[in-house]
């Protein structure tokens, strides 16, 4: 605080009076220019608008007395108020040019905006079904820490058959309707080639979801020639059944919701042992029956299982020291589940009245 | 595989319902996917008997019989041959809804009133038998339900197998796994005869000349045989599996494969010359005709039963003609031997030819089995047939069949299951399966499978089998964790994802075409003779010519799509395609595999709005296109440029597309003879093409970086020269940016005028400049000066002239 007596021999109580003066004033006027603010949005005529003038900017008016008063500030003092005294005022004046201008258009014209006419559209073009689903399972996949990858459609018969252990002349080979391309190269059955082909670039960890075409030569009424498939595998130390049971029961519950209950059965695979199908309650009836899940309740939708040890003698794995799985799916039947779509031959016929139901 | 329940519970007793029964199979691994009940209308099928038998007046084929319903007499009309006066017979009352479907009624049929039908096996659902009428035991009791004679209310199973479960393809093998699940014991059929006939060693021979084909051939025989039909009960069994029954002898052999799953043949004994057995390969183009009446012509892969002069049958697929069971045959061979799988596929393969005895020999019978199936058999012709069994059965076997010995370890097992099982928990399951177990320690297991279960041969197969009786179920849910992977990520795969964003947001929708097209799409394209769309890779057995080579170009996925949609009645059309194209190398077995990325736009380039008037698509929206893909894609610098790279385009409306002097597309119109050639009803269509691999190249790769921009106002200048209409602006642009260096911020054409005004042949381009400088505000002087000297520059290089104004 300053010394009682100052130099020029003012009293203390005199300064503190103007100080609190001043202050006084800035509070009084940014209330004004407020008040003004919340006033002047009400006022629907042009007879309002004079009299909200002459309230704020006439001779007696708000602003105007404030302005009045400013002699009794100390001079050092007046620049400052009187500077915002005015910006108040100009700040008023705009207000009421708006607000003539907003009365004045509305009595010539008021303009009509019909709001329930299309907007002007940018052009907006869709995802393929396929692709949307296709997304998002490895979306799903990603997430859990797997990486991506693709390979050829032209494949060896080795990386889609032999070293997934499916031998020569063995039956298992008459689960898959294969096209064929020449002695030993074929179009890939399956997406299952992918395991192999990254297991011999890398040693363990292996996290990979491999999404493609695929081909088979069977086209009727539920299949075509091409379709799409997403195959995963995870290899490490460690890896059980259980864990296995875990992440596609994860998949399920983010692809399907939570609600979905999902069944593991066993099957055969000639790279995969213990080898399961994954059914899922029938998302059509929840489980009660339909036609869609041929009144089981249930719906196939992923092959599963351990990798084979045979599988790891073609890739140099120790099945000693490495265990993984893998798993495939087929996108098609995915998305017909999910979207109701109940003619496979849609997909590739890409015709726009279909194409244009997805986003 | 169809199986017949009440069949199945012959050897083993089953408290389920036929529901129960099929989860339980399906969730340990036999998937039942249908459920078929049969003979459920019995009940309403009554015992009839028929009281006399006369012509009918209007038609040869028919007769009126008068028939006792154990109510009253009805006259039925019927067309059977079988009717005779006194017989019980099957009849379906007016009202009675058939298994077929047929509701029976009252009517008339050719004038004659007829209250009813008699009916035939096939017509009751239980047999495809329509030989005539079924017959029922004179001592039914007439108006009975015919459930009172025949308890037949059954269930078949519809059994999905896996080919590693050839021991499950038989009603015994499904009984076995039953019994492993439910703890119930197995009875095996009896097998009881009189050995009343000759020695067989008297009679007949047996040499195997190919013993790794054929490691055990069997045979017993039986003589004076008498071929009749088969009883009811085994024509309706057969039938349950979906076999014909045919005749006593040969139904037996089949009765006894799907009973036991082990294949038998018959051979008439009269027709095997010198008595002789011979199990030989077949020479290279020897002939042969197999009961389906097919001559084949055989080569060295095939495995054939012979006698000292012909073959009489394909070993383990089929039967020959010549020596085939027939009316009057007397002395029967039986055939039951173990064919080498892999023999038996090729063999069945090179002649597209599959049976159920084919089926089963590919992945495996029981080989400790066959001279049980043989038995059986020759106990079942000792029952039916009346004739005479020969003494002694003859069975070569030179190198019996060795059980694997198969270590479990209980920490592995569980290990890789994630369970905590022990070994008390462990053997129990095996040995449900019939596998005997030795406990070497409180941690290791010495397990030795059944001879049937030819799938066992490994730890990691015994380790399932204790996963399938303990039930995947029952394996706790677990979450692994997740080291990351140790490879590099494709770059294309980010690329696919900014693609699709970017091309959806210009309103290109996605499609997916087959990557298989039709050879003539290269025609079609316009491809010369050399050109590398005609490089198809072939498929060899392609379902329609239409897709008999892989596609080389993604153009005629999209050209087709339009042309379908077009004549759907499309307006306007963007499109898209993400895929590979195949490329035949001659010096590598696979092709070169390319991913694509091409666009395609015709017809209104919008639909019509009340804000807009429409146009049509032209070639510099899909220029447009292509050059803000490649730009959100990150590549700066594209260059179009003239290549002269044409198949398929418009040779003046096209161009390549280049980044650091590398073509990684091309863009322009279609062809008009393109358009003719794939029938699109379009004036135009506009494509781009992008080489995705290309992109994604390491050199290639976009850096995104900051770079300081000029806080300095800029200037701005327009210029408008007149110049030949085939002046391309590019080499404007080259002229400004050479003459006016680090100055220049942005050069646009913002204008371009071709008319009378301008002269023939001319076209004026008014371009904007934007000067700028990083270092500091722009002296007026300094660029007006520049300006001049560009300009200059602009008419010295093009023969151009300022225009006025």
């Amino acid at each position: 605080m300053a010394p009682f007596v100052q130099s020029n021999g003012a009293s203390i109580l005199e300064d503190l009076f103007i100080i609190l003066h001043s202050q006084n004033m800035k509070e009084q006027l940014i209330k004004i220019q407020k008040q003004a603010e919340r006033e002047i949005d009400s006022i629907s005529s042009l007879e309002g608008l004079e009299t909200f003038r002459i309230q704020y900017l006439g001779k007696k008016g708000h602003v105007t007395s404030a302005l009045k008063k400013l002699g009794e500030l100390p001079p050092e003092e007046r620049p400052e108020i009187g500077e915002m005294a005015n910006s108040v005022k100009a700040e008023i004046s705009l207000m009421l040019e708006r607000a003539k201008n907003r009365l004045k258009s509305g009595e010539i014209k008021k303009e009509y905006i019909d709001i329930t006419l299309q907007g002007r559209a940018p052009a907006r073009g869709r995802l393929h079904p396929i692709d949307i689903v296709n997304r998002e399972i490895c979306d799903i996949f990603v997430k859990m820490g797997y990486r991506i990858v693709q390979g050829p459609n032209v494949e060896l018969d080795y990386y889609n058959f032999e070293a997934l252990n499916f031998p020569k002349d063995h039956p298992a080979r008459d689960m898959q309707d294969t096209f064929y391309v020449s002695e030993g190269v074929v179009l890939r059955t399956h997406t299952s080639p992918m395991q192999v082909r990254v297991m011999e670039k890398q040693q363990p960890p292996v996290g990979i979801i491999a999404p493609g075409k695929v081909y088979r030569s069977d086209s009727d009424v539920s299949h075509t020639p091409m379709f799409h498939q997403v195959e995963g595998l995870l290899v490490d130390k460690g890896i059980t059944f259980g864990d296995l049971k875990g992440t596609l029961t994860g998949f399920v519950h983010q692809m399907f919701g939570k609600d979905v209950a999902l069944r593991f059965r066993p099957s055969f695979f000639p790279f995969t042992e213990p080898s399961a199908e994954v059914d899922i309650q029938c998302v059509i009836c929840h489980g009660k029956g339909c036609r869609t899940c041929g009144n089981s309740g249930w719906i196939e939708i992923l092959g599963a299982g351990m990798v084979d040890p045979a599988v790891y003698g073609f890739v140099n794995y120790d099945p000693e020291i490495y265990s993984g799985f893998a798993f495939g799916m087929g996108i098609e039947r995915v998305a017909m589940l999910k979207y109701g779509i109940d003619d496979i031959q849609l997909f590739f016929r890409n015709d726009m009245r279909f194409l244009r139901q997805f986003y | 595989m169809r199986v017949s329940l009440n069949w199945l519970k012959e050897y083993i007793d089953i408290d389920y319902s036929p529901e129960v029964l099929a989860h339980m199979l399906t969730m340990s691994g036999l998937e039942v996917e249908g459920i078929e009940p049969v003979g459920q209308s019995l009940d309403n099928i009554i015992v009839a008997r028929i009281v006399s038998v006369a012509k009918h007046p209007n038609a040869d084929r028919l007769t009126n019989c008068l028939v006792d319903t154990g109510k009253e007499q009805v006259p039925v009309v019927c067309g059977a041959p079988n009717v005779m006066e006194g017989a019980k017979v099957a009849m379906a009352l007016p009202g009675i809804t058939l298994p077929g479907g047929i509701v029976v009624k009252k009517g008339k049929i050719r004038g004659e009133p007829s209250m009813g039908i008699l009916l035939a096996e096939d017509e009751i659902g239980l047999t495809d038998d329509h030989s005539g009428i079924m017959i029922l035991p004179d001592d039914s009791e007439t108006g009975a339900s015919l459930t009172s004679i025949f308890p037949v209310k059954d269930y078949i199973l519809d059994i999905s197998l896996t080919p590693n479960r050839p021991d499950c393809a038989s009603v015994i093998g499904l009984a076995r796994e039953i019994a492993a699940l439910n703890g119930n014991a197995i009875r095996m059929p009896d097998i009881q005869y009189q050995e009343a006939g000759a020695p067989i060693d008297e009679l007949a021979g047996v040499t195997i000349e190919d013993t790794s084909g054929c490691p055990r051939y069997a045979a017993g025989m039986i003589q004076g045989v008498e071929i009749r039909t088969s009883p009811f009960w085994m024509r309706y069994r057969l039938h349950s599996s979906g076999i014909r029954a045919i005749s006593n002898v040969v139904d037996i052999s089949n009765y006894v494969l799907m009973e036991m799953g082990q294949p038998l043949h018959t051979f008439d004994y009269r027709m095997l010359s010198g008595h002789r057995i011979v199990v030989a390969r077949a020479k290279d183009g020897d002939r042969f005709a197999t009961l389906d009446g097919q001559e084949r012509i055989l080569n060295s892969r095939h495995l054939m039963i012979r006698d000292v002069e012909k073959p009489v049958a394909l070993a383990g697929i089929m039967g020959g003609i010549n020596s085939e069971i027939k009316a009057d045959t007397r002395d029967v061979l039986v055939e039951s031997a173990f064919f080498d799988p892999i023999t038996i596929r090729k063999g069945a393969k090179t002649l597209g030819l599959a049976t159920e005895a084919s089926w089963r020999f590919e992945r495996g019978i029981d080989i400790e089995g066959v001279i049980n199936a043989l038995e059986r058999s020759l106990s079942l012709l000792a029952e039916l047939t009346g004739g005479k069994v020969c003494r002694g059965i003859i069975d070569i076997y030179p190198s019996p069949h060795k059980t694997p010995l198969i270590e479990l370890r209980v920490k592995k097992t569980n290990e890789y299951l994630g369970t905590s099982l022990t070994r008390e928990q462990i053997s129990p399951y095996l040995r449900s399966l019939q596998m005997e177990v030795q406990d070497i320690d409180y941690e290791l297991l010495r397990v030795k499978p059944p001879s049937f279960r030819v799938d066992i041969e490994r730890e990691i197969d015994l380790i399932e089998e204790v996963a399938r009786m303990h039930g995947y179920d029952k394996i706790p849910v677990t979450f692994p964790m997740m080291s990351s992977d140790a490879g590099a990520d494709d770059p294309t795969i980010k690329l696919h994802d900014q693609s699709c964003a970017v091309m959806t947001g210009m309103g290109f929708s996605e499609i997916i075409t087959y990557s298989f097209v039709s050879p003539d799409s290269a025609d079609k394209l316009g491809a010369g003779e050399d050109s590398l769309l005609r490089s198809f890779v072939q498929l060899q057995n392609p379902l329609t010519v239409d897709q008999s080579v892989m596609r080389t170009s993604i153009l005629p996925g999209l050209l087709d799509t339009i042309k379908e949609n077009i004549d759907n009645g499309e307006q306007g059309l963007r499109l898209f395609e993400w895929g590979n194209i195949f490329v035949r190398r001659d010096n590598a077995p696979l092709p070169v595999e390319k991913i694509v990325l091409a666009g395609i736009m015709t017809g209104q380039y919008e639909q019509k709005a009340w804000y807009n008037t429409v146009r049509e698509t032209d070639f510099f929206d899909i220029k447009g296109a292509a050059e803000v893909l490649l730009k959100s894609l990150g590549y700066k610098e594209t260059v179009f440029k003239r290549d002269g790279i044409t198949t398929g385009y418009d040779q003046d409306a096209s161009c390549g597309i280049y980044i650091s002097d590398r073509c990684i597309g091309h863009l322009g119109r279609v062809a008009s003879a393109v358009m003719e050639r794939f029938d699109i009803k379009a004036k135009a269509a506009f494509i781009f093409e992008v080489d995705i691999d290309a992109l994604a190249e390491k050199e290639l790769e976009p850096i995104m970086k900051y770079a300081p921009f000029s806080r300095f106002p800029a200037v701005k200048r327009d210029l408008t020269v007149i110049v030949a209409e085939e002046t391309e602006s590019s080499l404007i642009r080259d002229v400004i940016s050479r003459e006016g260096g680090n100055l220049i911020e942005s050069v646009a054409v913002f204008d371009v005028f071709k008319g009378e005004k301008i002269g023939a042949n001319r076209k004026t381009v008014s371009l904007r400049i934007m000067y700028r400088s990083m270092e500091g505000t722009l002296d007026g002087n300094r660029i007006n000066k520049l300006h001049e000297r560009i300009t200059k520059s602009i008419m010295n290089e093009t023969g151009g002239t300022l225009s006025e104004g």
